[in-house]
């Protein structure tokens, strides 16, 4: 049963992104580590942490696109759930400072210190253990995610509504994380790490050993979320996406399905901070600004959301455009990024993956009926029109002409 | 000379007892030996001139007592004549203390400073607030009477009695009244006048009674003590219901900020269901209208500048609706029936155009003044109201029932109403709906500019301006109900309220969180809001 | 008829929106097996029944019963769905990006749960049952098709065929008839009365042509209740249907 589960995740797109992953995750710490400086192919260490910021990025977006891409939940509250996930590692970082803070002191991080708090707060207990602040990661955003979900879901609170409460979600969050006495650090947040599992964390290995691993989780994350949205699960994600009360009249629980995908996509995301926070070197409350979380949005729909692949391109062209524009013209930046909103959801509505394969399966199917009428038997309607993919072929209402019916309605 | 100086000095002690209930202005020189007394002797004779001077009861001797308390009273070597000082370079610039005219120069090893320390200072202070109650101006006379009531001083009851009995301003007399209330308690009266001062404070019902009170409580007892005690729990029981009453207030004043932030929204969002992210921009675009608007007075014509909100209260509502048009024109009308990608494609055109602002006004605040008519507070009973709440709250009602109007009783209401509840009906009947929904998504976006003029003179001015308000808006928009303008009032009041009455429990943060805690449960509760319609069933 | 030996049994069940009765005391039986047709004008409650039966709405009074023993008030729209009721829109809806097979499998009578669906392989036998339902609602040549790209009538079909996919006891069937030319009326018509013989079924229409091509006993819904019942020839004879048809 398993394996059936996992070999339905492998075709010749998701080999291709495999094999890509798989060059990747070797050549950038070969190249940073092997290769003597001055080498053309030696990759610098601000690229390998650069690229590793993206990976996880890609992650986050990876779990955007399952709950939206497939699912039709528009999260506005992501970056709560990758913030959780990097204040979960950030405080096993922090207790791993010990002594060796400004203050000295072997418990209580310098933050703590400089507040005058006697003891460590319970919730801190346990994290100076890496077994027990990996699980908070997957758990601390789950748990929300769960509560937060099973909330909205059984009352169907759906569409923007859904979207306005996980921004709603995620604002309280930062208004509570900015506050010193939360215990996290307040506005500084959590910062001047010094090694993670014993390793120094500004050592060049380390930050290799740092992207690989974000690597292989993007990798593992990509294939758990493929082999999810190919199995029958995935297509009843997909029509209620399309027709959620239809699938209701047909049995099934809709609450149950939004719940499912909507916790794991939190915990990937929760992966995905727990990963950046040790890159970057800091967490502080700004990650759960809702405007971090509609630009994760953003990525998903540059790449084509319900695509998976799509989401991974996404994050990484739309996040080395903002490097490059922030280093090279930080004015024209935002209004970059504005307008790149406005211009995919008008003239690209399914993304850069989203249209490409589209493009490709109405080639092939021109093809196949230009072969039918040169005389061959097959049928064109028999064309194999990949039935696998369904979640990249939107339905005809995503198409550029607006249809007939799409007039404003009142919000329901 | 020694023996002319006594006789004056009885000469005027004499005409100051008798003069001192018809508030006469005694002519300088006659107080002038008086005052250079002050620069003999050591700080217990001091006190005692301090209170030879004070019974003059002539508002003249102040400044000096003033200075005196300051550190600012010299006294001249060469002929012991008294003069305030002030600093000049090397040399003290020296100023008649009576007359208040300057009186020429010296160097300052010809002065010697009149000591005082902090014991004569509140002599000085108790007897300046006795002094001054006979002031000609009822507001020094106020000024002096809550002095006094500060001191507590039991020597000033006979200078209170006195101007009790001349005061004509009843607001004053009442101050005084509670000022010698508050100084009996101090002294060592009998119990039946201490009784009557307890009354006395019991009426006056604020703060300053209730902390005179409890300490009467709990330094006397019997009668006195039992006065106090149900004096104590009158004023509680009252400071409870001001209290809640300025909360009432401050929640009102919040919900009607969040109700000119949402009320746009609540046309784009609820009449026609178009997520506007762009709608906090449209309110800063409007408080960027009143900058430039004030920046063009203060060049052009600063007499206009108490009129320079109602001037831009119209170029905002233009210049917001003008692009809100743009928008629609623009963007959205590809986008209806996809209000995901609307949301998306509107917080596209928000990032645009806060960095457009940042670009042209730079990312700092800028400075929008407050017209006079704006500033400055008054009181009501113990509540505090400020001009420009009290005005925002007005305006609010205002747009309101402005828009109300507008929707219910105008042909374009009509249309719009008819466009919103079935388009394709209205279409056939002739109404254009693509102009409509322009008109309709320019109304929103007006309004939401006249917003920003409102919330110029309480915000800061910046780029941000807009998406402070963007989340709080929607929460007022969703928690009211949507499609209903109705909901959207009750739904910022309560807001509003809710907020402030949970601040002093949980502080501003923490009380924002909750709110935003309970709008998310409430939501899961009425997914339509306070005042969803109840429709038929919806078609899959 | 007895509740304990109907199918379905609605008894005085009201439902009001904001001040306005959609439904106003209605009493409806189906016995096990029967094929009934309602029809009344505009507004006369006949979506609000089948909202009311399928946990859409929930009734303000008034009992539910499903086999004579369930009640359906308290149940959601998927259990009354895993009970054996299963309901067609007045607006053909079926999964759009999906293609016709995949439609049909996920209606597929199958554990409902979000881990079973994971693994979910699909049998031998469900394979076989989905080519029987492509057979039967004409739909074979193209399984492979996304049904955002099928005709409406094929839609109606289609949703159709999602129906019986479910294998239900009780069919729900909205105005199957719209939108489809007389040919593909006809075609219906047959098609319903095929599943009639082992479904019990609903069928709510405006077409009196189709109504009367199904031969079966007559509801008339008028302002929320019953108005009339018995064969079309007997309802239409009466003179309140007549007049509340024709506005007399």
């Amino acid at each position: 049963m398993m394996s059936s589960f996992l070999f339905r995740a492998m075709d010749a797109r998701a080999g291709i992104f495999l094999a890509i992953m798989a060059a990747v995750i070797v050549l950038v710490p070969a190249g940073n580590l092997l290769m003597p400086e001055g080498s053309t192919f030696h990759v610098p260490n601000y690229a390998v942490t650069l690229m590793g910021k993206y990976l996880t990025y890609a992650l986050l977006a990876l779990a955007v696109d399952l709950v939206w891409g497939y699912c039709g939940i528009l999260s506005l509250g992501h970056a709560a759930f990758f913030a959780l996930g990097g204040y979960a590692m950030g405080m096993y970082l922090m207790r791993q400072i010990g002594t060796r803070g400004v203050y000295g002191d072997p418990i209580l991080p310098d933050f703590m210190v400089f507040l005058n708090w006697g003891e460590l707060p319970w919730y801190w207990y346990g994290f100076d253990m890496f077994w027990f602040a990996a699980l908070m990661v997957l758990l601390v955003p789950g748990v929300l995610a769960f509560v937060f979900g099973w909330f909205a879901f059984r009352s169907r609170v759906t569409g923007v509504y859904l979207s306005i409460i996980t921004q709603a979600l995620t604002y309280a969050l930062l208004l509570a994380f900015f506050r010193n006495d939360m215990g996290f650090g307040g506005n500084n947040g959590l910062t001047d790490f010094k090694d993670i599992l014993g390793f120094d964390i500004q050592a060049d290995t380390t930050r290799a050993g740092l992207f690989a691993a974000s690597g292989l989780a993007l990798v593992v994350c990509f294939l758990i979320c493929r082999a999810i949205t190919r199995s029958k699960l995935g297509k009843v994600l997909v029509a209620v996406r399309d027709a959620e009360s239809r699938t209701r009249f047909l049995g099934y629980r809709v609450e149950h399905y939004k719940l499912f995908v909507w916790t794991l996509s939190a915990m990937m995301a929760g992966i995905a901070g727990a990963l950046y926070v040790p890159q970057v070197g800091i967490i502080n409350p700004g990650e759960f600004a809702p405007a971090n979380s509609i630009e994760v949005v953003i990525w998903v729909a540059v790449g084509g959301r319900g695509t998976l692949v799509g989401a991974v391109l996404g994050a990484v062209l739309v996040n080395f455009a903002k490097t490059w524009f922030t280093a090279a013209l930080p004015d024209i930046w935002l209004f970059a990024l504005g307008g790149l909103f406005v211009v995919v959801t008008l003239f690209l509505p399914k993304g850069i993956v989203g249209t490409l394969s589209q493009g490709w399966t109405a080639l092939r199917q021109r093809k196949v009926s230009e072969d039918f009428e040169a005389g061959s038997d097959q049928p064109p309607s028999q064309a194999p029109q990949s039935p696998a993919s369904p979640a990249n072929v939107s339905p005809k209402k995503s198409a550029s002409t607006v249809p007939a019916d799409a007039d404003p309605q009142p919000a329901e | 000379m020694s023996l002319m100086r006594s006789f004056l000095l009885l000469f005027s002690l004499a005409a100051s007892l008798l003069a001192a209930p018809a508030l006469a202005q005694s002519d300088p020189e006659t107080l002038r030996p008086l005052i250079n007394e002050l620069a003999n002797g050591k700080y217990s004779e001091t006190e005692k001139q301090i209170g030879a001077l004070v019974a003059t009861g002539d508002p003249q001797v102040a400044p000096a007592l003033e200075a005196l308390s300051d550190g600012d009273l010299y006294v001249r070597k060469a002929d012991g004549e008294v003069f305030i000082i002030k600093k000049a370079g090397k040399a003290y610039a020296l100023i008649d203390p009576l007359t208040l005219e300057t009186a020429g120069e010296a160097a300052k090893r010809e002065m010697d400073k009149i000591k005082v320390n902090n014991k004569l200072r509140r002599v000085i202070r108790s007897a300046l607030g006795s002094l001054t109650l006979m002031a000609p101006d009822p507001t020094v006379r106020m000024a002096a009477a809550e002095a006094v009531f500060k001191a507590k001083d039991p020597d000033s009851i006979e200078a209170l009695d006195a101007a009790i009995a001349a005061e004509a301003d009843d607001g004053v007399r009442k101050k005084m009244e509670e000022a010698r209330a508050a100084a009996v308690l101090n002294s060592d009266m009998d119990e039946a006048a201490k009784l009557q001062a307890v009354s006395t404070l019991g009426t006056m019902g604020n703060r300053d009674a209730l902390s005179l009170l409890i300490a009467v409580q709990s330094s006397s007892e019997g009668a006195l003590r039992d006065a106090a005690t149900s004096e104590i729990t009158k004023i509680e029981k009252s400071i409870a219901a001001w209290d809640a009453a300025q909360n009432i207030w401050y929640g009102l004043s919040l919900g009607s900020v969040l109700l000119l932030a949402a009320i746009g929204l609540a046309i784009t969002f609820g009449v026609m269901g178009v997520i506007n992210m762009a709608h906090g921009e449209m309110v800063m675009i409007g408080a960027y209208v009143t900058f430039v608007v004030q920046e063009f007075i203060r060049s052009s014509a600063p007499g206009l500048f108490e009129y320079s909100l109602f001037i831009a209260l119209p170029l905002a509502f233009l210049t917001s609706g003008l692009v809100g048009v743009a928008i629609e024109r623009g963007v959205i009308r590809w986008l209806y029936g996809r209000p995901l990608e609307t949301l998306l494609a509107t917080w596209g055109i928000s990032l645009v155009l806060q960095q457009a602002v940042r670009s042209i006004f730079g990312p700092t605040n800028r400075e929008v003044g407050n017209p006079d008519w704006m500033s400055g507070a008054f009181e009501i009973g113990q509540m505090t109201i400020t001009y420009n709440r009290m005005w925002i709250i007005v305006f609010a009602m205002l747009v309101f029932a402005g828009l109300m109007l507008v929707l219910k009783k105008t042909p374009f209401g009509l249309y719009t109403r008819a466009v919103t509840q079935n388009r394709r009906m209205a279409a056939s009947m002739g109404i254009r709906t693509p102009w409509i929904d322009a008109f309709t998504f320019g109304l929103g976006s007006g309004i939401a500019g006249i917003a920003g003029v409102a919330l110029s003179q309480i915000d800061n001015v910046s780029p941000n301006l807009g998406q402070g308000y963007i989340i709080d808006s929607f929460m007022v928009v969703v928690f009211g109900g949507v499609g209903n303008l109705w909901g959207t009032l009750v739904g910022a009041m309560t807001l509003g309220v809710v907020n402030k009455f949970l601040e002093p429990y949980a502080g501003a943060v923490l009380g924002k969180i909750f709110v935003l805690v309970f709008i998310i449960l409430f939501i899961q509760k009425r997914p339509r809001g306070l005042f969803a319609l109840k429709g038929r069933a919806v078609e899959a | 008829m007895a509740r304990s030996s109907s199918l379905l049994y609605l008894d005085g069940v009201s439902v009001s929106f904001d001040g306005f009765k959609a439904l106003n005391e209605l009493s409806l039986t189906i016995a096990p097996g029967e094929m009934r047709a309602i029809i009344g004008p505009n507004g006369a409650g006949k979506t609000t029944m089948m909202d009311v039966i399928t946990g859409k709405t929930r009734p303000d009074s008034g009992e539910v019963f499903f086999n004579g023993t369930v009640d359906l008030t308290g149940e959601d729209e998927a259990s009354i769905a895993e009970l054996g009721i299963g309901r067609k829109f007045q607006k053909p809806t079926v999964f759009e990006s999906h293609t016709v097979w995949d439609n049909l499998e996920l209606a597929l009578k199958a554990p409902r749960g979000p881990f079973a669906t994971l693994f979910h392989v699909i049998s031998g036998g469900e394979k076989k049952r989905v080519e029987y339902l492509l057979d039967l609602i004409r739909l074979g040549s193209k399984r492979h098709e996304l049904a955002a790209n099928l005709s409406h009538g094929q839609k109606q079909w289609l949703e159709i065929g999602m129906l019986l996919a479910q294998d239900p006891k009780l069919l729900l069937v909205d105005e199957p008839a719209a939108g489809m030319t007389d040919a593909e009326t006809a075609e219906t018509a047959e098609l319903l009365k095929d599943i009639a013989n082992d479904h019990s079924v609903v069928v709510v229409e405006h077409d009196m042509v189709f109504v009367r091509s199904l031969g079966v006993k007559v509801t008339v819904l008028h302002e929320g209740s019953v108005l009339a019942e018995g064969s079309l020839d007997h309802v239409s004879a009466d003179e309140r249907v007549v007049e509340v048809y024709l506005g007399r």
